[in-house]
């Protein structure tokens, strides 16, 4: 039986379902059928079934048009399984800790071994798509941004169980949903969101007449000129080719000031705007003023220059501020953080965004997708939250009010820049287009000629030339 | 054959077959070749035979595509922009490290030919170069073009060659080639060095002596004996590094991968670029494709210097 995947997940449990569950620790023998859930489910999977081609003609359906696979029962891990799981060298050492320690306790429970690779997140690309090619490796890998997308042949149709999450935790966050479902289908477990935010230095801004955090991106360029003047550590960033931290920049200055690099039908190349040209601008005279761009700085380059008082602010997760405070204490007490200003269009941002998907080729999918559904567990996930101090956030509705939030005020930027998350390619609902622009620093690239040598006009037509020729691309 | 085993097979007598072909020497030959054809077949003919098909094919990661003709070549050549910046950047970047290599290689090993102390401790010593994991030296190299921590920058601006705070070597385009190209004559060096030496030790001292008594200078000695008996051992050292240096991807992809904004993509991390991270591996081989008729000329020429006589 087929149904629309969030109709059928947020429904077969229910709210009573959920208050019954929430702040239990995950155990797949609880989330086994019951006679009374069975007839509640076979109830809802009848009235689903008849409602599916009056929401289709009314042009309904919720998850669309693909095949998703959803039985509303929790996988169950075996005994004796081996499982290897394949991500990141988390920036917060102590999260990978305990990350570990969970992926381990999992183990002991059910009998499975759990191994888990960490490797750079810059080399995991390259990791995952050799894995891909030779249709061999871990039982399950870190998607970063739109991967599901580009490898969704090679990933399992988890459906199932992202719907059991969200009858227990309630949504997903609109850009791990994009990310995660592709035609329809969720190809990867909604994992975790890195929050980017500026990370500056209240003693050095006060020095230079700046009171507060800038709130739109013209008072930034006033801020950074500012500290120009009085000849303090500048406000800097990267414009090369940093799968993070340039991303996460130079898309929302697009954005906010109301361009975007395609329609909405993901096909129509609209960068070259006058939008885009007013964006462009807004940086080039932002640079002239006082803020710095490295073209050469990749994602470690920006948190080095701060913890080596080289530079005065600079947007980033929230490991500059959590390794200030924890491991070196240099600048904590004088350290603060900061929304990503607005610009004349609105606020957006851009966040990191992983999620985890058990590929097609492990023998032992069952035990792959409960160890997902074991991390993402809301006691667990809590304990993963708090060491990681904030640095990650929940992708459901029931970690919007994680206590990490408030235990340290200083944190509340990063926690407020989530809800206005966008991803590369927005308004285009992710492919492998907008993965393929991303991949090439197209905007990023864009900005960064446009500022070192003022040629507005060749960065956008570059830009645009292509954007063409990814979504031209014979196929 | 003997004369006794072809009386022998003339009488009637038949031979088993293994038998005859080990004894023939033609036979032979093909049957101790097929241990290294099937080697050269697996890891050479077949991937080079593989990436010519994909090449030709619509194929991503994950899905074997379908076959589309030049359709990844025309999408190159004519829309691909960036290509073209990775295609001259390619011959930009073997074009000049190949003649520092050549000539800093030779001056090497016309230094190392000489007796002097430590001797075999110095020609060691530099082919640590060439040793060291390429990744690992071109990591060191970029800590030490670091805009914010450079050594190099340091030494520079202690020395007062520049003002401070030195150049921002991979915040520009052609400081971030420079940076490129120096990393790569650094790493090459020693490989020229070592092969040139290892030449220079097989020409006959009594050629020098013979020059020194009709008169011949250093200068002369160097242009009439030292490169004409070196050629051959020029031409191969040339050709492997030029095929090496036109395909080279980790100095290119740990320096800069392309930063900034495209102006140091080579051939090959423009290949991977669209290949891995873009998972268009059929567009990506036909990207690092381009190249084999290039250097297939290029081997063509060398084969027939070395062929000519002197």
């Amino acid at each position: 039986m087929r149904l629309p995947l969030a109709e059928f997940g947020d429904s077969l449990f229910g709210e009573e379902k959920m208050a019954d569950l929430e702040d239990k620790p995950y155990d797949p023998e609880r989330e086994a059928w019951t006679r009374r859930r069975f007839l509640k489910a076979a109830g809802l999977v009848a009235a689903g079934a008849a409602a599916v081609p009056i929401l289709e003609a009314c042009g309904g359906g919720g998850g669309g048009g693909g095949g998703a696979l959803t039985t509303g029962k929790a996988p169950v891990p075996r005994q004796g399984a081996s499982i290897r799981l394949l991500q990141w060298v988390h920036f917060v050492p102590a999260a990978d800790t305990e990350f570990i320690r969970q992926c381990t306790e999992f183990g002991t429970k059910y009998g499975v071994t759990v191994a888990v690779e960490r490797i750079t997140a810059d080399q995991l690309i390259a990791k995952t798509a050799a894995d891909v090619e030779s249709n061999s490796g871990p039982d399950i890998i870190q998607m970063q941004y739109g991967w599901p997308h580009l490898y969704d042949a090679a990933c399992v149709d988890v459906s199932n169980e992202v719907g059991i999450l969200k009858s227990k935790l309630g949504a997903v966050a609109s850009v791990n949903d994009a990310f995660c479902k592709v035609n329809g289908v969720y190809k990867a477990i909604p994992y975790t969101i890195v929050p980017n935010a500026f990370t500056y230095r209240t003693d050095l801004l006060s020095q230079a007449g700046v009171t507060s955090w800038p709130k739109t991106w013209t008072e930034f360029a006033a801020a950074a000129a500012k500290m120009k003047a009085a000849n303090l550590q500048p406000f800097a960033q990267t414009d090369g080719h940093a799968y993070g931290d340039s991303l996460t920049m130079w898309n929302p200055v697009l954005w906010s000031h109301g361009a975007t690099e395609v329609k909405a039908d993901g096909k129509t190349v609209t960068i070259n705007s006058k939008e885009t040209r007013a964006a462009i601008a807004w940086a080039q005279n932002a640079v002239k003023g006082g803020f710095v761009v490295h073209p050469e700085w990749l994602d470690p380059d920006n948190n080095q220059a701060y913890h080596a008082n080289r530079i005065s602010a600079t947007l980033n997760g929230a490991s500059i501020y959590i390794r200030e405070k924890v491991e070196f204490h240099h600048y904590d007490s004088v350290s603060d953080n900061g929304v990503v200003p607005a610009g004349p269009k609105g606020l957006y941002t851009m966040n990191l965004i992983f999620n985890h998907a058990v590929m097609k080729w492990s023998p032992e999918k069952e035990t792959a997708k409960a160890l997902i559904m074991y991390l993402m567990d809301k006691t667990n996930y809590l304990k993963y939250t708090d060491i990681a101090g904030g640095y990650n956030a929940g992708p459901f509705a029931a970690f919007d009010n994680d206590p990490v939030w408030t235990k340290d005020p200083k944190m509340k930027a990063f926690h407020d820049v989530v809800a206005t998350g966008k991803w590369p390619g927005w308004p285009a609902t992710p492919s492998k287009q907008t993965a393929q622009s991303q991949q090439q620093y197209i905007v990023a690239d864009m900005f960064a000629k446009a500022i070192a040598n003022g040629d507005t006009e060749s960065a956008v037509k570059e830009a645009e030339s292509r954007l063409q020729a990814i979504f031209s691309r014979p196929g | 054959m003997s004369t006794a085993t072809r009386r022998v097979s003339g009488a009637g007598v038949s031979r088993p077959l293994h038998l005859r072909l080990i004894e023939r020497e033609a036979p032979m030959g093909y049957i101790l070749l097929l241990p290294t054809l099937l080697v050269l077949g697996t890891f050479l003919a077949w991937p080079f035979l593989f990436g010519l098909w994909l090449s030709v094919t619509s194929a991503e990661l994950s899905d074997p595509g379908h076959f589309i003709g030049f359709g990844n070549y025309n999408f190159e050549f004519k829309i691909d922009h960036p290509f073209w910046t990775s295609f001259w950047n390619t011959f930009l970047y073997t074009g000049v490290t190949t003649v520092f290599k050549f000539t800093l290689g030779l001056s090497m090993a016309l230094l190392l030919n000489q007796i002097f102390p430590l001797q075999r401790f110095v020609r060691a010593a530099l082919l640590l170069p060439w040793i060291i994991p390429t990744v690992l030296s071109t990591l060191a190299w970029k800590w030490m073009f670091d805009p914010t921590f450079s050594v190099v920058n340091w030494v520079a601006v202690h020395l007062h060659l520049v003002a401070a705070p030195g150049p921002n070597w991979f915040g520009g385009t052609s400081t971030a080639m420079a940076a490129l190209m120096i990393v790569n004559t650094w790493r090459g060096m020693p490989f020229y060095g070592i092969a040139f030496l290892a030449g220079l030790q097989t020409i006959p001292l009594d050629l020098y002596e013979a020059a020194r008594v009709d008169g011949a200078n250093r200068w002369q000695q160097f242009l009439h004996i030292t490169l004409p008996l070196l050629r051959p051992v020029l031409l191969v050292v040339l050709l492997l590094s030029t095929i090496l240096t036109f395909a080279d991807f980790q100095v290119p992809f740990v320096l800069t991968n392309g930063a900034p904004y495209n102006s140091t993509h080579v051939l090959a991390t423009w290949a991977y670029q669209w290949g891995v991270p873009g998972g268009a591996i059929g567009l990506g081989a036909s990207v690092s494709l381009v190249l084999f008729p290039v250097l297939s000329i290029i081997i063509a020429g060398v084969l027939v210097l070395l062929r000519r006589p002197e």
